[in-house]
């Protein structure tokens, strides 16, 4: 055989004993129920009973309590299909009836038993990660009645009290994975128990997890603000005839004060040199004012940038600090493993 | 002659001044270039009317507040009717240093010398430049600038006197960037009217001197 064919047949060894354990094996208990799928209550209770005498798993058992329970219940028998239903509870305390398939006496019923014994169930611990000392893991049961309820957290040497109240029905605690000293709960696998007890009942039920360290993700520095973005620092004034004119009165301011500065006694004055000068300071005013105008500083904007520039710079001053404090923090991942076999009466 | 080496002196002095600390003054701006001339030059009176032309070269720097312009010409100038018959050469320095004030308005102090050849066939002239410039620039590398003053302390070489402000002076300049501010074309036009008066003996005699010169050229700035 080639060695897929070994793996196969090696997993379908290992499946079968807990296909089978999940499975209905009893003879006795198969009657029993095919007598209730035929409506036969008086059979169904007779194999019910009968199979309960017998050698039966922890499944078939509670099967066989909840059989009589629905059989009970068909036959309005209801205080005592409410105890057959606190003997299913006590024997499988997850278990839930399926309102669309069941039928409202014995719905009812199974939740008379629930109120009638001690129980925690539904503990749900979520994934989560978080920053140590920053965050917390979200836990959360019901307890059937109520009840002192001590939460604790134990692996290896640690065991530390979580939350203790008297509580009744649903409960959602925030755990912040904390030593008492204040520091993140090392790495390993730990299992949290609740414990449950009023009176000389008591009820536990456990769920392992594993909390695993890693390192705090550090922020980026900014390169901009979002939303904002840098204007540009020039602008281009409109065109104008200023140039022009300006260039005509300095020219003219020349030749004016030429003609006006110049000595009586020495005659006509000249004003070709000036007026050879100036005709070259009017076309360059004449093609300046037709030219693009050169970019004028806009300091409205430069100051925009300027206080743009000023937050991204005191923002990664922030951000450097904040990153110097995460890499001296660590991320606590805290996930659910796999459950064990469920809790039971002590 | 010996009066001619002089301004040739100072005219080199003022060029080494404004050129020497080019290596080290990285922020100023200085530049350099031939230009050429054309004037008109009338003295005593109406019939005493010359005109010509030459070369001249200009130089001009900038640093923080401050700028300066060296000029320096040669124009040869010819009798333009009249009863004048000989030509004669006008070698001239003119100087000015300039502080901004406020706008578009600087200070300028400075001093004009020129020598003519022969040397009393025309007046030599030396005198201070008080006076104020304003500038405008006109568009991306073009500028314009007007300017005015007195021309103080006026010295002949023929002797004579000037009132305060009978000695008088005035600019137009323009400066045109070309290949990215590597070449610049130049142009200055200046106007001096000295209301000289001389005395020998008889009693003041008006012997006015007036020019008028404008220059064209190119400049490299650095």
């Amino acid at each position: 055989m080639r060695a897929s064919t070994w793996t196969i047949v090696t997993v379908a060894m290992l499946i079968a004993p807990l296909v089978s354990a999940q499975t209905i094996q009893n003879p006795t208990l198969r009657r029993a129920q095919h007598a209730f799928d035929n409506l036969d209550y008086r059979q169904a209770l007779t194999e019910g009973r009968a199979a309960l005498r017998e050698r039966l798993t922890g499944y078939e058992r509670a099967r066989a309590y909840e059989l009589l329970g629905f059989t009970y219940s068909g036959m309005d028998s209801i205080l005592r299909s409410v105890d057959a239903f606190k003997q299913v509870v006590l024997l499988e305390p997850e278990r839930q009836l399926d309102p669309n398939r069941t039928s409202p006496k014995a719905l009812s019923a199974f939740q008379v038993a629930l109120t009638q014994v001690l129980v925690v169930r539904q503990l749900v611990i979520d994934s989560v990660t978080f920053i140590g000392g920053q965050g917390a893991v979200p836990l959360r049961y019901t307890v059937t009645q109520p009840a002192r309820v001590v939460t604790r957290v134990i692996g290896g040497a640690t065991s530390l009290r979580i939350d203790s109240t008297v509580a009744n029905g649903q409960v959602n605690l925030r755990w912040q994975a904390r030593t008492p000293g204040g520091d993140p709960l090392p790495a390993g696998n730990y299992t949290i128990v609740v414990d449950a007890s009023v009176g000389q009942n008591s009820f536990s039920t456990s769920q392992p997890i594993r909390i695993a360290h890693g390192t705090v993700d550090t922020v980026a520095h900014l390169t901009s603000l979002p939303g904002y973005t840098y204007l540009p620092e020039t602008e281009v004034p409109p065109k104008s005839w200023k140039p022009m004119g300006l260039a005509l009165v300095y020219t003219g301011a020349a030749l004016a004060g030429t003609s006006a500065l110049s000595s009586g006694d020495l005659g006509k004055v000249s004003l070709r040199e000036g007026a050879v000068i100036g005709t070259g300071v009017v076309v360059a005013g004449f093609v300046m004012m037709l030219k693009k105008p050169a970019p004028q500083p806009a300091r409205g904007n430069i100051l925009y940038n300027q206080l743009l520039r000023e937050q991204i710079a005191r923002r990664n001053t922030e951000i450097a600090q904040e990153n110097t404090r995460r890499r001296q923090q660590v991320a606590l991942t805290v996930a659910p493993a796999v459950r064990p076999t469920a809790g039971g009466v002590r | 002659m010996s009066r001619r080496f002089g301004g040739l002196a100072v005219s080199a002095l003022g060029v080494l001044l404004t050129a020497q600390p080019l290596n080290r003054l990285t922020a100023q701006h200085f530049s350099i270039g031939p230009q050429i001339a054309f004037g008109d030059y009338k003295e005593v009176s109406a019939d005493l009317h010359y005109r010509g032309g030459g070369i001249a070269a200009k130089a001009s720097m900038s640093w923080k507040r401050f700028s300066a312009d060296v000029v320096l010409s040669k124009l040869n100038y010819t009798p333009e009717g009249g009863t004048a018959t000989a030509d004669f050469e006008a070698s001239e320095v003119d100087v000015r240093v300039r502080y901004y004030i406020a706008g578009p308005v600087s200070g300028e102090l400075g001093f004009i010398n020129r020598n003519t050849d022969p040397e009393f066939e025309a007046q030599s002239v030396g005198a201070a430049v008080i006076g104020a410039r304003i500038n405008y620039l006109l568009g991306p590398g073009v500028r314009v600038a007007l300017n005015g003053g007195l021309l103080a302390g006026s010295k002949f070489s023929g002797g004579g006197s000037v009132s305060p402000l009978g000695a008088i002076q005035l600019g137009l300049g323009l400066t045109v960037d070309a290949l990215r501010g590597r070449l610049q074309v130049t142009g200055d036009y200046g106007f001096q009217r000295l209301s000289r008066e001389t005395d020998d003996g008889s009693g003041p005699a008006s012997a006015p001197i007036q020019q008028s010169v404008g220059r064209m050229g190119l400049a490299i700035a650095f």
